[in-house]
């Protein structure tokens, strides 16, 4: 074999390895303009565990994690994107813990209306799905990027979720009675800042967590503790 | 360095890859926590681009390996070529899979940067075995024999000495 085909056979396989990058890139979900970042990742991430309002995970969960946090905060963004798909995997689904999310709308109106539509899809069970893929999709604070547009591209990633009806019924009053129970709970527990965690025992005594990281390192130990007393 | 120690080289590095890969792989279905000093090995493994088509891009990589091994296993221009090409291509998605690290998961894994490492060892040594192997030109190293009469085999006999 003379080195004009080796030649050719190796650039034959850097053309493969791209052409491999580009599968694994569409894959994610990242360049599918019909689609929100993430969707099959995130449908992925939540299939087949149960989901009741803001609630994620067995209902009879030995540990119960509360995360107070806003739509729009970018720190909650990267738990949500780096620490939330390994504490899914390794406690959620296992049954270990189930997660209370209390949505916060501080940030500003952008976060209200966010916060609206995932709420308005727990009514369909799809609250998660809902919250992460604005966490994956997160725009600039207050720009208005939570338009209606942006929530139907959102809503339609999701599967089985009925999109008109979750816009439909997000300015329901039970909606606004959830934002105003989440914002009072929060006033109750100190909450200066988000994401903000508490862990312990389900129907327990919760204890705020400070947050190591937001790898899900940071809150693991917290986790481990608590399934453990 | 002789196509024998490069082979034994190669087969070396891609038994190291092989024991990386296949270690992420295990983590990966047993679910297990993976030793990290990076703090981000878990983040990445459990990333979106942590799967191709449902398949765990460690175990692509392991599959990588053992095709590596194979081709310094045997001595043929084939597996020479075939080595080249799968540790260059391999090197090139891995590199991508760096990029990734830093630009879109913002966390590092050091088993993955681990067997990258070991990926651009063998993808050196396997160019340089098949580089080595290769005639320059379009001729090839195994030449078949020529007929007596034809141009080319009069061009290269050689001269009869003068008397």
């Amino acid at each position: 074999m003379s080195r004009r085909v080796l030649i050719g056979t190796i650039a034959g396989a850097v053309v493969l390895a791209g052409a491999l990058a580009a599968a694994l890139t569409l894959a994610t979900g990242s360049k599918k303009p019909s689609s929100a970042v993430g969707a099959a990742a995130v449908a992925q991430m939540f299939h087949g565990i149960p989901q009741q309002g803001p609630i994620l995970g067995r209902a009879d969960a030995p540990v119960t994690l509360v995360e107070f946090a806003d739509p729009q905060c970018p720190y909650c963004g990267e738990w949500a994107k780096v620490a939330l798909p390994v504490i899914v995997s390794r406690y959620v689904r296992t049954g270990k813990v189930r997660i209370v999310f209390n949505g916060l709308t501080f940030v500003g109106s952008d976060s209200e209306k966010a916060l609206r539509a995932a709420l308005a899809a727990g009514r369909q069970h799809r609250f998660w799905n809902v919250i992460e893929l604005l966490y994956e999709n997160q725009g600039t604070e207050n720009t208005g990027w939570v338009s209606d547009s942006f929530l139907h591209r959102i809503g339609s990633s999701i599967p089985g979720l009925d999109v008109k009806r979750m816009l439909s019924e997000s300015s329901l009053g039970s909606v606004t009675s959830q934002i105003g129970q989440a914002a009072a709970l929060a006033n109750q527990a100190g909450v200066d800042a988000t994401p903000t965690f508490a862990v312990g025992k389900t129907g327990g005594t919760l204890q705020v967590v400070q947050l190591r990281s937001f790898k899900a390192s940071g809150i693991e130990p917290s986790l481990d503790a608590a399934l453990a007393s | 360095m002789s196509d024998r120690r490069l082979r034994a080289a190669i087969l070396a590095l891609s038994l190291v890859g092989a024991g990386i890969a296949g270690y992420l792989t295990y983590a990966h279905f047993a679910d297990v926590q993976l030793v990290c000093a990076t703090g981000g090995c878990e983040t990445v493994q459990h990333s979106r681009w942590s799967k191709l088509g449902g398949v765990p891009v460690a175990a692509i990589g392991l599959a990588g390996y053992v095709v590596l091994a194979a081709t310094a296993a045997s001595a043929t221009d084939l597996a020479r070529a075939l080595g080249a090409a799968a540790a260059v291509g391999g090197f090139t998605f891995a590199a991508f899979l760096i990029w990734v690290q830093g630009a879109e998961i913002h966390a590092w894994c050091q088993w993955c940067l681990g067997s990258d490492a070991v990926l651009a060892l063998i993808a050196v040594a396997a160019v340089a075995r098949a580089w080595r192997a290769a005639p320059p030109g379009g001729a090839s190293s195994r030449r078949a024999p020529r007929r007596p009469g034809s141009g080319r085999a009069r061009l290269a006999a050689p001269a009869r000495p003068r008397r």
